[in-house]
């Protein structure tokens, strides 16, 4: 029963796409979910004690999201109309820009203050909103989704997603080919693969052994100026949404709408100090001195 | 009534997982703990004598499916299994765990999902005790609870642990990565009840098709079996450096050749790779970091290596406060050098044996 509760529950009647690519009434539609995070390669933001200040650190589109969105950009062959949504403070709106740069259609940003805390399930609860919002009036086809984030690195959010969809789902998808309203897909798993085929409504989370996303296209560069431009052009491609415009339960949202919080960190104690260190010699010394300590060529002799 | 600390027990092909093993030790340590019941939910064709083996590491009572369609692990028809056992019963158990898997961390965010429940991801450790919560924006969560699991996990690219709490619905769930715990010494005499379970898929379960599955593919990394691994990282500075990673790897006859996450994230060398929290985490013999930072995304996947040896241009890389050995140089000199007399070394012990 509760398999269909998402369409029951929000009488969406798109998921009857017909058996044939050229018999469907209506465009492929693709939504690929995209989330900046904190660029932790950069030092800006990073504080004495590890932590990260998100105000002041250099932010980024997290880079598994880089092989979802090429993913839904490549449907686009098979003239997908492909929809990026992002959910995040208003700077977030960077990450859409950058996607529009690379080919995509449209893109929403959902804000609200109220979706602050939010973890795994409150999250996924508010984009399955963003998502029914985003595809109405259109068919939703395929949702994808980076395999996870560098900062939350949970991998949860698409599969959670997915259950609130009530659409089957391929995790750690590598490669696809879409073929009318089938879908097969190459699934890593522990030592090997496996090639999995379903009927397209589907949601793909996409591992970084996908192909690369392509540079950005000369169109879409000149889309993203045109859009800076033109407030008209704007409204129509680029959506910023709070939780009242999607229809969303708050009490389902941000801290309220979360079943864990973070209760406590501590720091991870150092082994410290025990480190044999070589340093402030020439390399053969050193070198040589760490093979008097770590006879690695009697690792060698099985040869 | 008696709480219940569920443990997901994965098989591949008929074979229990080193995982299903280890998430039986912490759980007995967590139902000890509680006071509660262990019990093992086992998924899987051809696979009921699997049970009492993990009856011997310390599973009460195991819910067993055995049934052709779940032959192969596939996320809909283990997950109807999973809600139909739970909605069976009178109170759902106080905890379930998974590993973190292809398998786990597919299965487990559905089912919470389901269940509307917290889930705590690739968990490093686990604990049960209680937890004092007040909250102004929210009152309706504020309480004392009792006998809260405790889901710990390293925060992001941080060198902080974090304590991951929601004891505010059953079942509080976690992921926990593979090789952090300890299995229980096997008690061959040990017995439980194992309880079969009728498994009623319905047709929207069977909507993804298997097609095929590859295992070992050649071109595999066998990580979790080398002897030695030689880990490149972001201070490589480019791609080529791996050339060198791997004519150092290749030295040694079971080796492979490591990345941490920065590396495969710039798309120097694929996923297969990467060690770390969100690789892979391995123990060898030898670990040789170079131009690793140490993070502690790192750290996790490796160090409960034997030796640990860091090569790093940086002195102050927090590699070095956990690595045993350290060489602070240029890794594009260090490492030749290294092959160099590494290759003397032998040769000169084994022309003096003859």
């Amino acid at each position: 029963m509760l398999w269909n509760f998402s369409i029951q529950a929000d009488d969406i009647k798109k998921f009857s796409c017909t058996a044939n690519m050229t018999d469907r009434l209506c465009p492929l539609n693709s939504y690929v979910l995209i989330k900046q995070v904190p660029d932790q390669s950069s030092k800006a933001g990073v504080n004495p004690d590890g932590t990260i200040d998100r105000a002041k650190a250099k932010r980024m589109l997290n880079p598994f999201d880089r092989y979802a969105l090429q993913a839904a950009l490549q449907t686009k062959q098979y003239g997908a109309v492909v929809t990026a949504i992002t959910m995040g403070p208003p700077p977030a709106i960077e990450i859409l820009y950058e996607a529009i740069a690379h080919g995509v259609d449209r893109a929403i940003l959902l804000t609200d203050r109220r979706l602050a805390a939010s973890d795994t399930l409150a999250t996924a609860y508010a984009l399955y909103k963003t998502v029914l919002w985003a595809s109405r009036g259109r068919s939703l086809d395929l949702v994808f989704c980076g395999l996870q984030t560098t900062d939350g690195d949970t991998a949860q959010v698409g599969p959670q997603l997915a259950e609130r969809l009530g659409i089957p789902q391929i995790t750690y998808c590598e490669s696809f080919t879409l073929n009318g309203n089938s879908i097969t897909a190459k699934r890593v798993i522990e030592g090997g693969v496996q090639i999995l085929q379903t009927q397209l409504p589907a949601l793909l989370t996409i591992t970084n052994s996908a192909q690369r996303l392509a540079y950005k296209t000369l169109r879409g560069a000149q889309r993203v100026q045109q859009l800076q431009r033109d407030e008209q052009l704007r409204s129509q491609i680029l959506h910023t949404v709070t939780l009242d415009d999607i229809g969303a339960d708050p009490e389902r949202c941000g801290i309220k709408g979360s079943p864990t919080i973070v209760a406590a960190t501590e720091k991870i104690g150092e082994i410290g100090g025990s480190c044999h260190m070589f340093q402030g010699r020439a390399v053969r010394l050193m070198v040589g001195e760490l093979l008097n300590q770590v006879p690695l060529e009697s690792l060698l002799e099985a040869r | 009534m008696k709480h219940k600390i569920w443990v997901f027990a994965e098989q591949v092909e008929g074979e229990l997982q080193a995982i299903a093993l280890e998430l039986l030790g912490a759980g007995r340590r967590l139902a000890d703990k509680l006071g509660a019941d262990l019990e093992a939910i086992l998924l899987g064709h051809n696979i009921s004598h699997l049970a009492q083996t993990l009856c011997h590491y310390s599973a009460d009572r195991v819910y067993v499916a055995d049934h052709p369609e779940l032959a192969q692990y596939r996320t809909l028809p283990y997950r109807r299994v999973m809600v139909d056992l739970l909605s069976q019963l009178p109170e759902p158990p106080h905890t379930i765990l998974f590993g973190s898997t292809t398998t786990g961390r597919d299965l487990a965010p559905r089912l919470a999902a389901y269940l509307e429940t917290g889930l705590t991801a690739d968990c490093t450790s686990l604990d049960i005790g209680p937890f004092e919560y007040s909250n102004s924006k929210d009152q309706s969560k504020s309480g004392t609870f009792h006998d809260c699991l405790y889901a710990i996990r390293p925060s992001f690219g941080e060198s902080l642990k974090a304590r991951i709490l929601g004891p505010w619905k059953n079942p509080q769930m976690a992921t926990v990565r593979p090789g952090v715990m300890q299995a229980v010494q096997p008690d061959y005499n040990r017995t439980g009840t194992v309880i079969p379970l009728a498994v009623n898929l319905q047709e929207s379960d069977r909507q993804v098709q298997i097609q095929e599955i590859v295992r070992n593919v050649t071109h595999q990394v066998q990580l979790s079996k080398a002897e030695v691994i030689v880990s490149g990282g972001y201070g490589l500075g480019s791609p080529d450096g791996f050339q060198l990673i791997k004519e150092l790897a290749d030295c040694f006859p079971n080796s492979a050749v490591g990345a941490s996450r920065k590396a495969v994230d710039a798309g120097w060398i694929s996923y297969a790779h990467q060690v770390g929290q969100t690789g892979k985490t391995v123990r060898p013999k030898i670990y040789i970091a170079c131009g690793i930072s140490g993070a502690i995304q790192h750290r996790v996947g490796m160090d409960k290596s034997d030796t640990i040896i860091a090569i790093n241009k940086d002195s102050s890389a927090p590699i070095f406060r956990f690595a045993h050995y350290g060489i602070v140089g240029d890794l594009y000199q260090v490492i030749p050098e290294l092959i160099q007399q590494m290759r003397y070394a032998l040769n000169s012990r084994n022309s003096q044996a003859a």
